[in-house]
């Protein structure tokens, strides 16, 4: 583990937001957080930053010159235009000359934002400010980026084109931590921390994930609810029986990743 | 038969904007329909015109089978994405207040809003938050639901225990209409409308949508490097964990590999419903 | 209709800073007009010097208070309390009779001496006596024009008005985008951050300054009589206070509306209770402190001294270490609670 979170607890007053929480973070792929609302991704991206000072534990981290960071809320300012926004953060970072504007514009035409330049960062409609300030984020080159909720609320075509980004820049070598809800978006990471409550439930590849499910699962439909372990999915629902025995009628299947991070839930839940 | 919404080749015009153009759209009973769309595609001008608070200029808009008015959006409940709480009043008198607007046709109060009766909505977590707005959507009775992105920000289970309410409710025979961004949510849905440019461009369950739309899967221990050599030669290229998903020709795809000397097993799978929205409907 | 009316009543309950304003600003505005707004004088400090100075005290009647008698004082004695500040009237005896000299920077003051001597000579011949020769001249602003004292405090109002009121929105504008998150992990220090965002407004403040000022003198010819270093340095610590005063309240507030509702608290007592318009000596005693804890008061004592009456800084020191110690705890309030902000924390983000 090059650099993360190790052990890390972090309280906020009374409440606790992180407790004994160890995300590692490898020198290159993607990292995903996911969780719900209220379950410490925030917190966790904030401690890996700097932002917040953990009670215990250890975090790890580049310098701050190596670092980019996009909040879950903002990214760039919305009375300056994209151009500008860029400038700043190039001379935050100390970029300067041809070579910055290269990046630049290397980075604006991969999302498709370079007719953009020079429009406020507010008149842009949510996906293309996320790509803009994604893009902000990456000018510097840090060998670690660290997104919080990229694409919430972003329209998919955005969102195709924010990944491919990433993507990217995973596969040159930068190490990319983000946060979402989304579980696709977690099936597509190399390593993955399912946060709840502050807590990890569960960690490592996608695959590993799976694969650490016990039980048996199958599918169901109609009205009520089948058993107490089981949630809605499209119009039918999903049985987990813990003990590996389903019930009459249900129909049995292999769980996929979503099923995976569903009983992650419920057994921490029932904890 | 009646449907409980029905559009028929509406068209809306600001100026010289086309911001709706012929849409299409039904919505029955029991069945929850999701319109999906990038931005500025129509979908709240759509909605708008769907409940009368826009005329069309064109086409018929029918709610329960008249011209939408007050009396018919009676009928119909609508969470928008800001959940359209005071986040300065409890639940209690938010609840209240939406009764009063209804004319105090309410029941009482469902056992899961009862119990934070006195918690400010501000306080309250996002789950919570969202399950009391439906929940006050709900209480004048509507046959017609819509719902602004009714997830957004919620984890898995969460989600899965919000669309167990919606669920519930179409099988008491309400129809629903949800709008997303999130296509995972959409395969929720029962049937799907996509909206581009002001127009339904698709419409289907998801899996007749995505029909024949392949892309075609390249396994490679040297990931980044086929990602690169991919992406260099004009491919979009969707790294999922360490498979590459790619658009185009399998004979391009595995000529382009090969040309890097790069060992990987290529093959062609159907697409995803994301995969195939934006084959479609991106770069307009 | 009753159900909206019910809603606004309770949301308008838990807002508790609109509450505060809207109980705050009655009572202010009361406290004000009933007991500070006041144009009637009727006490004005009073120095009698020269070999008859005893005598003439004596005569000496209200509203004219005797605060020192100096026999072997003359007119340039007076004149040294009138620029002062020690008083505002200064009666010189000698053998060529009397020469009253009122400043003429305390309007009101000055209006009522002026009268009150003009009526004195009226009884006096009235009742068949005669007069000493009394001359009466009134100095630094000899017509007693109202522009000559309010440019000087208009001064520091706009200084109030951008240190204090436009650099709170800018600063919180930062918090309210969620920027300032951003901010702290960029290789940025703490310091970059809080002067990078402060000097604009500094700059606009004093180019707004000189713009007044320039205004002032060119188009209603108030002079400016005293040094400028001594006006420089008591705008530059009055400058510290009001924008400390803006940090602090954006360091306070979460975003635009609540920093104007604070700026505004803020703005007005000092508008109106800090001598600018009514005179801080006219103000009944128990409201007349308030005027002594706002900052305005004291930078309308020297802006008016150095420009009016050529007050040297021996004479101002009183002011302007108060405005020094006061800048240093508001701006050093404000700098520590800005650093906060932006170092780790262990609070919640809002």
């Amino acid at each position: 583990m090059r650099w993360g979170l190790e052990g890390v607890s972090v309280h906020f007053g009374r409440k606790v937001a992180l407790d004994e929480v160890t995300v590692p973070v490898d020198a290159s792929g993607i990292t995903v957080v996911i969780g719900g609302d209220g379950a410490g991704k925030s917190t966790v991206l904030r401690t890996l930053v700097g932002l917040v000072r953990p009670d215990s534990g250890v975090v790890s981290r580049p310098p701050k010159r190596a670092t980019g960071y996009l909040p879950a809320t903002a990214g760039l300012y919305a009375d300056l235009t994209v151009d500008e926004n860029c400038k700043f953060s190039a001379s935050a970072y100390g970029l300067r000359g041809a070579d910055c504007e290269r990046r630049k514009n290397e980075l604006l035409e991969q999302v498709g934002l370079n007719a953009a330049s020079d429009r406020l960062g507010g008149q842009l409609s949510g996906g293309m400010q996320r790509k803009a300030a994604v893009v902000i984020a990456l000018l510097h080159s840090p060998e670690l980026l660290v997104l919080d909720e990229p694409t919430t609320g972003v329209d998919p075509v955005s969102r195709s084109e924010l990944w491919r980004l990433i993507s990217g820049v995973a596969a040159q070598g930068t190490s990319v931590v983000l946060a979402t809800t989304y579980v696709n978006e977690a099936a597509r990471a190399n390593s993955a921390v399912l946060l709840e409550a502050g807590k990890v439930l569960a960690a490592g590849s996608p695959e590993a994930i799976l694969r650490s499910v016990t039980g048996a699962f199958g599918s169901a439909v109609g009205g009520s609810r089948p058993t107490p372990q089981s949630w809605r999915r499209g119009a039918g629902w999903r049985i987990w029986a813990p003990s590996g025995v389903l019930p009459e009628g249900v129909t049995p299947l292999q769980p996929d990743f979503e099923d995976a991070v569903v009983v992650a839930e419920l057994v921490g839940e029932a904890r | 038969m009646t449907f409980l919404a029905e559009a028929a080749g509406i068209s809306k015009c600001f100026g010289g904007v086309v911001a709706v153009d012929s849409v299409d759209l039904v919505i029955d009973e029991r069945e929850v329909v999701g319109l999906i769309g990038a931005n500025g595609a129509g979908k709240t001008t759509f909605i708008r015109l769907l409940l009368g608070l826009l005329r069309p200029s064109a086409g018929t808009v029918r709610l329960f089978g008249a011209p939408p008015s007050t009396a018919t959006r009676r009928r119909v409940g609508y969470v928008p994405q800001s959940l359209g709480m005071y986040a300065d009043l409890t639940v209690g008198e938010n609840w209240r207040f939406a009764s009063a607007a209804f004319g105090g046709r309410c029941g009482p109060m469902p056992d899961g809003v009862a119990v934070r009766e006195a918690s400010l909505v501000g306080s309250l977590p996002l789950g919570d938050k969202r399950l009391v707005a439906f929940a006050i959507a709900l209480a004048h009775s509507p046959e017609l639901l819509i719902l602004d992105e009714p997830t957004s920000g919620v984890g898995p289970l969460g989600r899965a225990r919000l669309w167990e309410e919606i669920r519930e409710t179409t099988d008491r025979g309400v129809g629903v209409l949800v709008t997303t961004h999130n296509l995972e949510e959409a395969e929720q849905c029962d049937r799907l409308v996509i909206m581009a440019d002001g127009r339904a461009v698709l419409s289907g369950t998801a899996a007749e949508i995505v029909g024949d739309h392949k892309v075609i899967e390249v396994r490679c221990r040297n990931w980044s490097k086929a990602l690169a050599v991919l992406e260099r030669s004009g491919f979009a290229v969707q790294l999922h964990a360490e498979v590459l998903r790619v658009v185009g020709p399998v004979s391009a795809v595995a000529g382009s590999l090969s040309e890097g000397n790069l060992d990987a097993r290529v093959e062609v799978v159907t697409a995803n419903l994301e995969e195939t929205f934006v084959a479609l409907v991106g770069n307009r | 209709m009753w159900a909206m009316v019910a809603k606004e009543f309770r949301q308008l309950r838990r807002d508790h800073r609109t509450l505060a304003m809207m109980i705050a600003l009655p009572i202010l505005l009361l406290v004000v007009f009933g007991y500070a707004a006041n144009f009637d004088v009727h006490n004005i400090p009073t120095v009698v010097v020269g070999p008859g100075a005893r005598a003439s005290a004596s005569l000496l009647r209200a509203p004219f208070h005797v605060v020192e008698v100096d026999r072997a004082g003359n007119q340039s004695t007076a004149e040294a309390c009138l620029r002062d500040g020690k008083a505002v009237v200064g009666l010189v005896t000698g053998d060529h009779g009397i020469t009253v000299f009122i400043d003429g920077t305390q309007l009101f003051s000055a209006q009522t001496a002026e009268s009150a001597l003009a009526k004195a000579r009226v009884s006096e011949e009235a009742a068949g006596l005669a007069s000493l020769p009394v001359r009466v001249r009134v100095l630094f602003n000899p017509r007693l024009t109202t522009s000559w004292i309010m440019v000087p405090g208009l001064a520091g109002l706009i200084l109030v008005f951008v240190g204090t009121l436009i650099t709170s929105l800018g600063v919180v504008r930062e918090r309210q985008a969620g920027t300032l998150e951003q901010l702290a992990v960029m290789p940025f220090r703490a310091w970059d951050v809080i002067a990078g965002k402060i000097a604009p407004y500094l700059i606009v403040a004093l180019i707004d300054l000189i713009v007044i000022l320039l205004i002032g003198m060119g188009i209603f010819h108030v002079p400016f009589r005293g040094n400028i270093a001594v006006f420089a340095l008591g705008a530059a610590l009055f400058l510290l206070v009001t924008l400390g005063l803006g940090v602090l309240i954006s360091t306070v507030s979460q975003n635009q509306g609540q920093a104007i509702q604070l700026a505004i608290m803020s703005l007005l007592p000092q508008v109106l209770l800090s001598g600018f318009i009514f005179p801080v000596s006219s103000m009944a005693a128990g409201v007349r402190w308030i005027s002594y804890v706002l900052p305005l008061t004291y930078f309308v004592e020297i802006s008016r001294g150095v420009m009016l009456k050529a007050t040297p800084i021996s004479s101002l020191w009183g002011p302007i270490g108060l405005l020094a110690l006061l800048g240093a705890a508001v701006f050093g309030l404000a700098i520590a609670r800005f650093r906060r902000d932006l170092a780790p924390s262990t609070r919640v983000p809002q």
